[in-house]
C-alpha cells in the first residue's frame, strides 16, 4: 500500500498545479529534479563538391592517327573535390574501370584491343595517396586509413595510360570509350 | 511547464537513440563520388611505302621509289613478253572494318606514247597483267586485261580491322600481250600505275 501511494505522488508532480499539492501533503519546501540531457555526434563522411569542371575526365582523341597506336602525351585535369570531411577516423578507397570501347563490344582481332589501362590516385586525404590501376593483378594501395577526423581536399588524377595487351596493340575504332573512377569515404572503426 | 519540457526532452532523446538503427545513419557513413573517363579513336587507315620481297622475283630490276621496274619486258629475240613477277609489301594498319581497293589506271601496260599504241597488224600494243592482294583474311585479284585502255578497280571487303601487311603480287604471262599469246610488242615504253586504297566501306 506504501508502495502504491509513492507512485501517486510522482505523478503529480508532473501535473503542474496539483504538484503544490501534492508538495503540501509530504510537507516539504523544496524539491529536486535530476534530468539527464544527452545527444550525439554521428560518425559520417561527405564526399563534398567538384569545383574544377564537370565530373568527367576528357581525354578526347586516344591514338596517334599516324599510327594508330596510343598516344603518349595523353592527360586530363586533375579533379577536385572541396569541402570532404569525416567525422572521424575513415577510409579512402579508390576504384576503377579501364576505357572499353562501348560500341565495338565483340573480342578485338589480332594486333587491337578495346580497352585501355590508366592509373588513378586520390591525393590529400592521407600521406600516401589511394591508387588503384586498372587491369592490375592487385591493388594494395587502393585503400588508405586515416586515424583522425579530416577535413579537406581531394584531387583526383589519372595517368599511366597503356594499351590493354600491350604498346604494340592498337586500339579499335570507337567514338565512344568510357571508364569510371570512384571515390569512397567511410568511417573507419 | 518545466515538467512538459523535461517530457518532450526525453522523447527527442529517445528519438536521437533510436537513429542508428535507420537507413539515414548507414548512407552518413560513407561517401562515394563517381567521375567518368571519356575518349575516342577515330576510324584510322595508314598504308607504308612498299617494299619488294626478296624472293619471288621474276624479270625484275627493281623497286625504283614507287616504280616496279621490268628488266626486259619482252623477249630481244621474238619481241614477245617475257614473263615477270615480283611482290611488293606495304606496312599498313585500319583500326575499323573496311574495304581494300586495288586499281589499275590503264588496265594493263600500255606505251607512254599514245602514238605507239595504235594498232598495228601483226603486233601487240599492250600487255596484261595480274595484280593479286592478300591483306589479313582476305584476298583479292585484279586482272588488268588490256582489251580497253581504262581504269579497272576490284573491291574486296574487309569485316574487322587489320594490322599487318597488304601484299600485292604483279604477274605478268609468259607471251601475253592484247592480241594474241606471243605476239611481238611495238617497242616503246609501257607503263600502268596501280593504286592500293584502305578506305570505309
Amino acid at each position: 500500500m506504501r508502495k502504491l501511494t509513492a507512485m501517486f505522488s510522482l505523478v503529480l508532480a508532473l501535473g503542474g498545479a496539483a504538484a503544490a499539492q501534492a508538495q503540501e501533503a509530504t510537507g516539504s519546501t523544496t524539491d529536486t529534479k535530476s534530468l539527464s540531457v544527452t545527444g550525439n555526434v554521428p560518425a559520417m563522411c561527405a564526399g563534398g563538391t567538384i569545383t574544377s569542371g564537370a565530373g568527367t575526365f576528357p581525354l578526347g582523341v586516344l591514338i596517334d592517327t599516324t599510327t594508330g597506336l596510343l598516344r603518349t602525351d595523353l592527360a586530363a585535369p586533375d579533379k577536385v573535390l572541396a569541402g570532404s570531411f569525416c567525422s572521424t577516423r575513415s577510409t579512402i578507397t579508390i576504384g576503377a574501370t579501364a576505357l572499353a570501347a562501348q560500341n565495338f563490344t565483340s573480342t578485338a582481332p589480332s594486333g587491337f584491343s578495346r580497352s585501355v589501362d590508366y592509373t588513378a590516385t586520390a591525393q590529400g586525404w592521407t600521406v600516401t595517396p589511394a591508387a588503384y590501376t586498372t587491369g592490375a593483378a592487385a591493388n594494395a594501395a587502393a585503400t588508405q586509413t586515416r586515424a583522425s577526423a579530416f577535413s579537406g581536399d581531394i584531387t583526383v588524377h589519372i595517368g599511366d595510360f597503356a594499351t590493354t595487351g600491350g604498346a604494340a596493340l592498337r586500339p579499335v575504332a570507337d567514338n565512344s570509350y568510357l571508364g569510371t573512377v570512384t571515390i569512397t569515404l567511410a568511417t573507419a572503426n | 511547464m518545466a515538467a512538459g519540457r523535461a517530457t518532450l526532452s526525453l522523447a527527442l532523446t529517445a528519438l536521437a537513440l533510436a537513429v542508428p538503427a535507420g537507413s539515414a545513419w548507414a548512407q552518413a557513413a560513407s561517401a562515394k563520388q563517381d567521375f567518368a573517363v571519356s575518349g575516342n579513336t577515330p576510324a584510322v587507315c595508314t598504308l607504308q611505302r612498299g617494299r619488294i620481297q626478296a624472293g619471288g622475283l621474276v624479270n625484275i630490276a627493281g623497286l625504283d621509289g614507287d616504280t616496279l621496274r621490268i628488266e626486259n619486258l619482252a623477249d630481244r629475240q621474238t619481241l614477245a613478253t617475257r614473263a615477270a613477277s615480283a611482290t611488293i609489301s606495304f606496312a599498313a594498319m585500319c583500326n575499323f572494318p573496311h574495304q581494300v581497293r586495288i586499281e589499275s589506271q590503264n588496265n594493263g601496260l600500255w606505251p607512254t606514247d599514245a602514238r605507239q599504241a595504235i594498232a598495228v597488224p601483226g603486233f601487240a600494243t599492250a600487255v596484261p597483267y595480274r595484280a593479286s592482294l592478300a591483306w589479313g583474311a582476305v584476298n583479292g585479284t585484279l586482272d588488268a586485261q588490256a582489251n580497253v585502255r581504262r581504269q579497272a578497280t576490284s573491291l574486296t571487303t574487309v569485316a574487322d580491322p587489320v594490322v599487318g601487311d597488304v601484299l600485292v603480287r604483279i604477274e605478268i604471262a609468259q607471251g601475253a600481250s592484247n592480241t594474241q599469246v606471243n605476239a611481238p610488242l611495238v617497242a616503246g615504253t609501257y607503263d600502268d600505275t596501280v593504286r592500293i586504297f584502305l578506305e570505309p566501306r
